[in-house]
């Protein structure tokens, strides 16, 4: 775990303004991503989690300006370092790809071109950034460097990507991704097609590069157990809203949100067995969300009133936030028995 | 990595000659299955020609001798193979004495070149138009004329041979309508005379490119949709590389390798029809000349022009499948 632990006083690099993406259907629109807003402060570790379909991915990718179609951002604003991405001209977005905001893939199985050599790979990034790198040599010392800061052996920089295995080929995305030294790296699932000893490995070389590189870092994942380990704060995300978010810590002891109470009380033991809680996925058609609160058809503290507000974000303490309406003052006396249930069960 | 062993090389000519082998065998027995005799057929064409003709029994006992018709079937193939090898393909018999391979070696050039030339560019038109179909930042303009410009796909190249000639040969007069090169002039390196070919060779070419390229923009199409549905699409875009790059680089790189592979398999087709578009502009090349061999009922010349017909497209194929390892590196033709 990085020992830094920043305050809000620490300044912002990434400044997230309620994002709202939908996927355009026959049906209607499905609303993915909900007026997100978050902040991101400088060498921060942000883990973002929720379950399959909640909109995790969808706002990485509408932070990148890579929402493919029908996916498309309805409003919002993105400031990176100032910058209003939003508003780039496309030739101005294209230099400030990578330089502004890089991205760790998903897949990273079938992320790099088949036709082409890593070294190549990686030249052409910084290539398309810093123009024709004439002096060859330098440019080979700063790939093997690039290589060593991720634990990557020289003899694959003349290497295709099916000559690599899968932790191989994830080390190279993340060698590409801080290759430019960018303001907010972004790992989306970074981990997930990796088995679990390579997958630490993995999460601990993306953290030492951060730390070395001196990047802030978004951590997309479902692997509550593995971001616990890597991340400074944790935002959950339920059906396209953020719910909560919270250092790490606050999460994990004392989650606050229904829904996040549910999801850390479904990660797996290994040393025991118990029912899972969760029972459904998301319950309700997302081109129809219900009133008031988004988790309140599944929220077992649900009352009228859930139903004809929706719960703002409540700043609890320092940098924790969350939106249930538990934490409405004037509901104190709800929040009492509700964590009486909890307690009892 | 990426190469090809000795071991693979030798499998691969040794398949390569099996198939020649067995395109020579086939040739040999299909013209003896069919009824009636070459000789006997000539002559009576003669004697209806010349009303009557002495002795015509003697004159097909001497040339079945002179042929070597009247011995045993096997002493005719071990003849037939062993001239194979030496480049003999025999007789024609509607032109004796000349040879086959004289015949052969006056046409197969101009074939060659009208199909080579018309190949790489309906290979490269076709590709890239599939490839600009899919792209996004082709002009609208371009996405528009494309489809329109593939209508000619449908039709037979028999008749969009026939539209070229009749609309830029015969009324606009832009091309001249038969032969590879203008009457009177004699074959020379020089640039006039090259200047003459290209003219004669256009509308031909044409011919086969138009009715050709629709076919390679479709395939290359699909390719390319699902090149751009690939997760390294997505990380090329956050990379922020220049698009044309992409676009030949991660794109059409990746969507030309299926391309290279349909190639092969379609250069027997393309021989085909590439025969009939010599017909109808009177090309003296090899489709000129099977065309003349059949209707003449020369068996000497039909085996001797199909054979060679086999040969080549036997080693275009043979030359992509080799080359293969070159442009997909994750084909390694090493220690198979």
């Amino acid at each position: 775990m990085s020992e830094k632990r920043n305050g809000s006083d620490s300044r912002t690099v990434l400044k997230v303004e309620k994002l709202r993406i939908h996927y355009a259907t026959p049906q209607g629109d499905v609303i993915a991503v909900s007026d997100i807003s978050f902040n991101l402060y400088e060498g921060e570790t942000l883990g973002l989690v929720g379950e399959s379909g909640c909109g995790k991915s969808t706002t990485a990718y509408g932070i990148l300006q890579l929402v493919q179609p029908p996916g498309y951002i309805v409003n919002g604003s993105i400031e990176v370092d100032g910058t209003e991405v939003l508003n780039l001209e496309e030739e101005e977005l294209r230099k400030f790809r990578w330089t502004g905001l890089s991205l760790i893939p998903q897949g990273a199985m079938n992320s790099l071109n088949p036709t082409m050599r890593v070294k190549d790979q990686i030249t052409d990034v910084i290539e398309a950034h810093e123009g024709k790198q004439k002096d060859r040599e330098a440019l080979r010392e700063r790939i093997f460097e690039l290589f060593s800061n991720v634990g990557l052996p020289n003899r694959i920089y003349n290497m295709y990507p099916h000559e690599l295995s899968g932790g191989m080929k994830q080390r190279v995305c993340i060698a590409m991704g801080v290759a430019l030294h960018p303001t907010v790296v972004i790992a989306d699932e970074a981990t997930s097609a990796l088995d679990v000893v390579v997958q630490r490995i993995v999460a601990q070389t993306l953290i030492k590069v951060k730390d070395e590189i001196g990047v802030s870092l978004i951590v997309i994942g479902h692997d509550m157990g593995l971001l616990a380990q890597i991340v400074d704060r944790i935002a959950v995300m339920y059906a396209g809203k953020m719910v909560e978010i919270a250092p790490v810590e606050n999460v994990y002891a004392k989650p606050l949100h229904p829904y996040t109470q549910l999801l850390i009380d479904s990660i797996p033991s290994i040393k025991e067995r118990k029912p899972l809680k969760i029972t459904e996925g998301i319950t309700h058609d997302p081109r129809n969300p219900p009133s008031g609160c988004i988790f309140r058809l599944r929220c077992p503290f649900a009352w009228q009133h859930c139903a004809e507000v929706e719960p703002p974000q409540i700043m609890v303490e320092d940098l924790h936030e969350v939106a249930c309406h538990l934490y409405d003052e004037q509901f104190h006396e709800r929040r009492a028995n509700a964590l009486a249930t909890i307690a009892n069960s | 990595m990426g190469g090809i062993s000795l071991n693979y090389l030798v499998r691969r000519l040794l398949v390569f000659f099996l198939t020649l082998w067995v395109a020579a065998t086939l040739i040999f027995i299909i013209p003896r299955l069919a009824p009636g005799d070459p000789i006997a057929a000539m002559v009576a064409r003669l004697s209806y020609q010349a009303g009557f003709v002495e002795n015509s029994n003697l004159i097909i006992e001497g040339w079945k001798e002179r042929f070597g018709l009247n011995d045993p079937v096997y002493v005719q193939y071990v003849r037939y193979l062993t001239g194979l090898l030496r480049g003999d393909l025999g007789y024609s018999m509607a032109r004796f004495p000349s040879t086959v391979s004289e015949l052969v070696g006056r046409a197969l050039p101009w074939t060659l070149g009208l199909v080579g030339v018309a190949t790489v560019i309906f290979f490269v038109v076709g590709n890239l138009c599939g490839a600009l179909l899919v792209w996004n930042k082709t002009p609208r303009m371009v996405r528009v004329m494309i489809p329109i410009s593939m209508m000619f796909t449908s039709i037979p190249p028999l008749l969009a041979g026939l539209l070229l000639v009749y609309v830029f040969g015969f009324l606009f007069k832009w091309f001249p309508q038969t032969y590879s090169y203008g009457f009177g002039m004699t074959p020379a390196l020089t640039l006039e005379f090259i200047a003459n070919v290209i003219h004669h060779g256009f509308l031909p070419a044409m011919a086969i490119v138009l009715v050709t390229f629709g076919y390679w923009a479709l395939g290359m199409r699909g390719m390319m949709i699902t090149i751009e549905g690939e997760d390294y699409m997505i990380l090329a875009q956050a990379k922020g590389l220049k698009p044309f790059y992409v676009l030949y680089r991660y794109m059409i790189r990746n969507a030309i390798l299926p391309q290279m592979t349909a190639l092969a398999v379609s250069i027997g087709t393309l021989v085909n029809g590439a025969v009939l578009v010599e017909v109808i502009f009177n090309y003296n090349g090899m489709g000129t000349l099977i065309f003349t061999a059949l209707r003449e009922q020369d068996f000497g010349l039909i085996q001797g022009t199909s054979f060679i017909l086999i040969t080549t497209s036997a080693l275009a194929v043979l030359i992509i499948d080799l080359s293969y390892p070159l442009i997909d590196p994750r084909i390694s033709l090493e220690g198979r």
